[in-house]
């Protein structure tokens, strides 16, 4: 061991594996190839949102002049800078320098965690300025305009989906840096940490998409 | 009978029983070691079961429909128990019977054993996603029996959204629930394909079993998860009420059948492509001849693959679908005959004067080739706009994609069966009874579904359980041969059966066929291979070649 609190970094050989390159390289195209998967999940929720532009863009201005644009604009800043320190976790455990790879994670969840708060205070705005056309016993703020209220259901539905993508993300996460912090798991499962990063900026991803569409196109 | 090729390529065959490692069956007998097993061939073996019970269940409500239409004033059920009715068979027969079928069983047992892998590349995954399968269609079923459901298998807003009072939520969560276990088989599959080949087996040494899955699991990745997000806009439609399919509020039925047919197009190649896969395996093997125009198939694969993700408003051709979209379509559909066309033409050519032995899996082969055939062809029919004009929504449609779908799929899932159970099970079959039950469901099936050909031509709706007297005659045959095919089902579910215990011991390659999965012992040991195979051959290395001109 060169330096104090620096750990061997490598990956435990599973059986079905001829060698730790093949594993490595199958894990990372595994995840690769459920990221396409969730993008074509999220996709068809694009689609719609883009065909109702098209069909009906009035409604859907007013529809988006309801969201908060500043609310969803801090949390793409928030989301952008959680993804820098899932990167910098990242670099940390490929030199082996758990204790700082632990930190970032840390970050990266706390960054998660304060954008769901934030989409959470935009939940309750919404409620009370009465954008949830879903319930249907609480008055709808455009009523009698009834393709907007398509699209502010089709926003509840992306964000939701969004939402669960993040929370699952988080708490993984929060999961993984508790086995990550055990003395030994860089030796034997370092690869995990890269692994898990390309699903946390694919989440990241997938807001810098939906916020455009959502709430800055027609407005 | 042609000279044999007996070259050893892996020491398993050569080796002495006495030492050998013991085959993946008999190593652990316990309960457990079946339900948490990670061993690809043991899922397989598990997706089989349950793929069968789905069978037989969706069979039996088929033999029910075909009950009702004996007589013409539909009395025998009332509507109600009819379209739950149609509606149990193509949901159970679709989502949980064909799609899984080639790729999870045949499929997930011999990718591995023909790229020369230990296993899959993610065999907990592999076990995860037959838990998945099993949980939502189980749930699906309780469903469709118990609370029953009518939207037939396709779920068309705003039947499903608002006009249905059956149990439509359970049953869209389950097949949603069983979506993602077919799309982590495809990311496995694709992820084994690429990464895990033995040293040797390049791309084109692949045999086209292989291909075809990799071309399954490509649309298992980018269609699925379309499907995923249309049906749960669905629940939420259902549930509440947002909008997206409901014209009252701006939406768009219509757009649902985009969205549905743009992921239930490729299913159909979900389903005809790997029974292509098995196909290309027994022609070559009972022919002993080496696999006509073998980089075509494998491009051919790849191309239908790709074309079926544009065509899939050939569904649409009278639901308000612009003329120009029409046509686009119907031209594009047109284009998937070319690639179809091929492999038909490369497999008869493979069979010309090549050595033949008329076996059971060849049987199923060479009836999988006629009827695909004329499934094909009357699929150009309907893709002519003129034609579906006349005949959308009838019983002609509903013959086409039956001589497509059991025509296609379920003989070449029982050929693909019978020609590797040896290699799964160790045994072989009776012969004489896998003959005489191949044969009868050639006919039972053709008695069953030619007439609908007719009928649908004659002006017959499908979906309907009440026709026209002068309908009678037909609908009597058709529902006569449906008995045939019955009990032609049964013979490989009694026989096959039964072999498990008293077949006679197959060896390591009982049909002189070549390949990686041959050159190990029958059944194979747990990690399929005693050493990591070389591979140093061409594939379908058979003693017959093409003559070399052109």
């Amino acid at each position: 061991m060169s330096a104090v609190g620096v750990s061997p970094v490598g990956v435990e050989l599973r059986e079905q594996f001829n060698n730790t390159a093949q594993q490595r390289h199958a894990a990372t195209m595994g995840m690769f190839i459920w990221l396409i998967t969730e993008l074509l999940l999220f996709a068809g929720l694009f689609l719609v949102a883009l065909i109702l532009r098209i069909t009906h863009p009035a409604s859907v201005t007013a529809a988006a002049k309801h969201f908060k644009f500043w609310i969803g604009a801090t949390n793409t800043a928030i989301l952008i800078c959680s993804s820098l320190t899932m990167s910098g976790a990242i670099e940390l455990s490929r030199l082996g320098w758990q204790r700082g790879m632990v930190r970032f994670m840390l970050a990266t969840a706390s960054l998660g965690s304060l954008f769901i708060v934030l989409k959470g205070y935009e939940y309750v705005v919404d409620w009370q300025e009465h954008m949830v056309p879903f319930f249907l016993d609480r008055s709808y703020a455009l009523a009698g305009d009834s393709a907007s209220e398509l699209f502010v259901n089709l926003y509840f539905a992306t964000t939701g989906l969004h939402g669960l993508h993040l929370i699952t993300g988080v708490s993984i996460l929060l999961v993984l840096t508790r086995q990550a912090a055990a003395p030994g798991y860089l030796q034997r499962h370092q690869n995990r940490i890269e692994i898990y990063g390309l699903y946390w900026h694919f989440i990241d991803l997938i807001w810098i998409i939906v916020f455009p569409i959502l709430y800055v196109l027609n407005r | 009978m042609s000279p044999l090729d007996s070259t050893i390529r892996d020491a398993a065959t050569a080796q002495p029983t006495i030492g050998r490692p013991k085959d993946y069956l008999h190593e652990k007998s316990t309960l457990a070691s079946w339900f948490f097993t990670i061993d690809h061939k043991r899922i397989a073996l598990l997706y089989l079961a349950s793929i069968t019970g789905f069978f037989v269940i969706g069979a039996f409500a088929a033999g029910l429909i075909r009950l009702a239409l004996v007589v013409p004033n539909g009395q025998i059920f009332s509507n109600d128990t009819y379209n739950k009715l149609f509606t149990i068979h193509g949901v159970v027969m679709v989502w949980f019977y064909m799609i899984p079928s080639i790729p999870t069983t045949l499929g997930n047992f011999l990718i591995p054993l023909m790229i020369g892998a230990k296993d899959l590349a993610f065999p907990k995954l592999n076990l995860t996603s037959w838990y998945i399968f099993m949980g939502g269609s189980l749930f699906t079923l309780f469903t469709v029996l118990v609370g029953g459901v009518d939207t037939g298998w396709t779920f068309y807003a705003p039947f499903s959204t608002t006009f249905s009072n059956t149990w439509v939520i359970p049953a869209l969560i389950g097949v949603i629930i069983v979506g993602f276990s077919s799309i982590l088989t495809g990311l496995n599959f694709v992820v084994t394909i690429h990464t895990m080949r033995a040293p040797g087996m390049t791309w084109f040494r692949m045999p086209i079993f292989v291909w075809t899955h990799y071309a399954v699991s490509l649309i298992f990745l980018l269609a699925t998860p379309v499907i995923t997000i249309a049906l749960s806009l669905l629940v939420l439609e259902r549930g509440f009420g947002i909008g997206v399919f409901d014209p009252a509020l701006g939406g768009d039925p219509v757009l649902f059948e985009h969205l549905f047919w743009f992921y239930s197009h490729p299913a159909v190649y979900i389903m005809v492509l790997p029974g292509m896969g098995v196909i290309s395996e027994i022609v070559p093997a009972f022919s002993q001849k080496k696999l006509f125009g073998y980089r075509f198939i494998a491009y051919a694969s790849i191309s239908l693959a790709s074309l079926t993700f544009f065509v899939w408003g050939h569904h649409m051709f009278v639901n308000g679908q612009s003329e120009m979209a029409s046509i686009s379509f119907s031209v594009l559909s047109f284009a998937v005959a070319v690639p179809s066309a091929v492999k038909v033409y490369n497999w008869t050519a493979t069979i010309y004067r090549g050595s033949l032995r008329l076996d059971t899996p060849m049987l199923y082969a060479m009836g999988y080739i006629g009827l695909f055939v004329i499934g094909g062809l009357t699929g150009l029919f309907l893709a002519t706009l003129s034609i579906d004009e006349h005949v959308h929504d009838t019983y002609f449609v509903v013959a086409h994609f039956h001589y497509i779908m059991v025509g296609g799929t379920v003989l070449a899932f029982l050929g693909g069966l019978h020609f590797w159970w040896p290699k799964m099970t160790g045994r072989m079959y009776n012969e004489a009874w896998g003959r005489v039950g191949a044969l009868l469901i050639f006919l039972g099936f053709n008695v069953t579904f030619f007439p609908q050909f007719l009928l649908g031509y004659l002006g017959m709706p499908r979906r309907y359980h009440q026709y026209p007297p002068e309908f009678q005659l037909l609908n009597i045959l058709s529902s006569a041969g449906s008995t045939i095919l019955a009990v032609g089902y049964f013979f490989p579910m009694i026989y096959l059966v039964w072999s498990l215990w008293f077949g006679k011991r197959a060896s390591a390659n009982p049909w002189e066929a070549k390949g990686l999965e041959w050159s190990t012992s029958s059944p194979p040991p747990t990690h399929n291979f005693l050493a990591e195979p070389v591979v140093d051959f061409e594939p379908y290395d058979y003693p017959i070649k093409a003559r070399e001109r052109v």
